[in-house]
């Protein structure tokens, strides 16, 4: 009957451990997975706030790239500027014969 | 130097119209049909040069080139720079549409002014012609720079103070402008000294063909 003593034992140990200080392991492991979770939080946000900002930054730049005239701005300028005096100089030749 | 939108007073922006207008249609007349191609490459040229910018200490200060377009165009240079600055207005918004009519006087009348100072003092060797050129550049952005001053003070700002910051504002773009102009000038005395012969001599009699 010793097997069965030990077995019933075991149980109580188990039933013991499982019921009561499980909760109060429980309690501990919570805790540091608090501590946990918010240190990677507070992680995360730094990193969130450190790209948003770089972010802000690329849109600012972009921005004022976007107020300066490009290439097609010139060029379409130019191409105004022929063609005004095209047509002066077609009026003139026109106007002379 | 650009005049912005809603700096000048009403009656200076229109006066600016007025007496712009006026100059252009003598301009205007001024400009011989066989000169259109070379109006047309000097006012693309002032067009594109106010976005070369040059970086001097914390700021930075575009060309401008009043002194050789005139030095180029003589009475026509009012023309070029008026259609010059409407393209920058539209299309760069340099300068405001309202205040265009007052930016082609700034510009303008101090470019035909170097136009006729290039036309006195240059000689014949090439040379005198650059150091000319130089010189009606690097004036061509002082008398801007002077009539943005009286512009400004016509609208009811203090004429020597700005006076002194334009003209603070800009010596290194005189400086710059002095070279590049002399420079241009001397290259085309040495390949085209034809395109320099232009101006108020030649085309002061009634235009003919």
């Amino acid at each position: 009957m010793t097997g069965l003593h030990k077995g019933i034992v075991m149980a109580l140990v188990c039933f013991f451990l499982a019921g009561l200080s499980g909760p109060l392991w429980a309690q501990d492991a919570r805790d540091d997975n608090n501590q946990e979770v918010i240190t990677i939080l507070k992680e995360q946000n730094s990193t969130l706030s450190r790209d948003l900002r770089r972010i802000q930054r690329e849109i600012a730049a972009l921005r004022a790239d976007l107020d300066k005239p490009g290439m097609k701005d010139v060029f379409a300028g130019i191409g105004y500027i022929f063609g005004l005096f095209g047509a002066a100089a077609f009026a003139a030749s026109r106007r002379r014969e | 130097m650009h005049i912005s939108d809603g700096v000048l007073p009403l009656a200076v922006t229109i006066g600016g119209y007025a007496v712009s207008a006026g100059i252009a249609a003598w301009s205007a007349r001024r400009i011989h049909s066989r000169d259109l191609p070379k109006v047309a490459v000097v006012t693309s040229a002032f067009f594109v040069a106010s976005l070369v910018h040059v970086p001097f200490g914390p700021t930075s200060a575009h060309l401008l080139l009043p002194g050789l377009a005139g030095a180029l165009l003589g009475p026509a240079a009012f023309v070029s720079i008026g259609l010059g600055l409407l393209l920058q207005s539209v299309l760069f918004q340099f300068g405001g549409i309202t205040a265009l009519g007052a930016n082609a006087v700034m510009m303008g009348v101090p470019a035909v002014i170097c136009g006729w100072f290039f036309q006195q003092v240059r000689g014949r060797t090439r040379m005198r012609q650059a150091v000319a050129g130089g010189l009606a550049g690097a004036l061509g952005t002082f008398l801007a720079a002077v009539f943005l001053a009286g512009l400004l003070a016509a609208g009811g700002e203090d004429f020597f103070g700005v006076a002194k910051l334009a003209l603070a504002a800009h010596v290194p773009v005189i400086v710059i402008e002095g070279v590049v102009s002399g420079f241009t000038i001397g290259f085309l005395a040495r390949v085209k000294p034809v395109l320099l012969q232009s101006s108020f001599q030649d085309t002061a009699g009634p235009v003919h063909d």
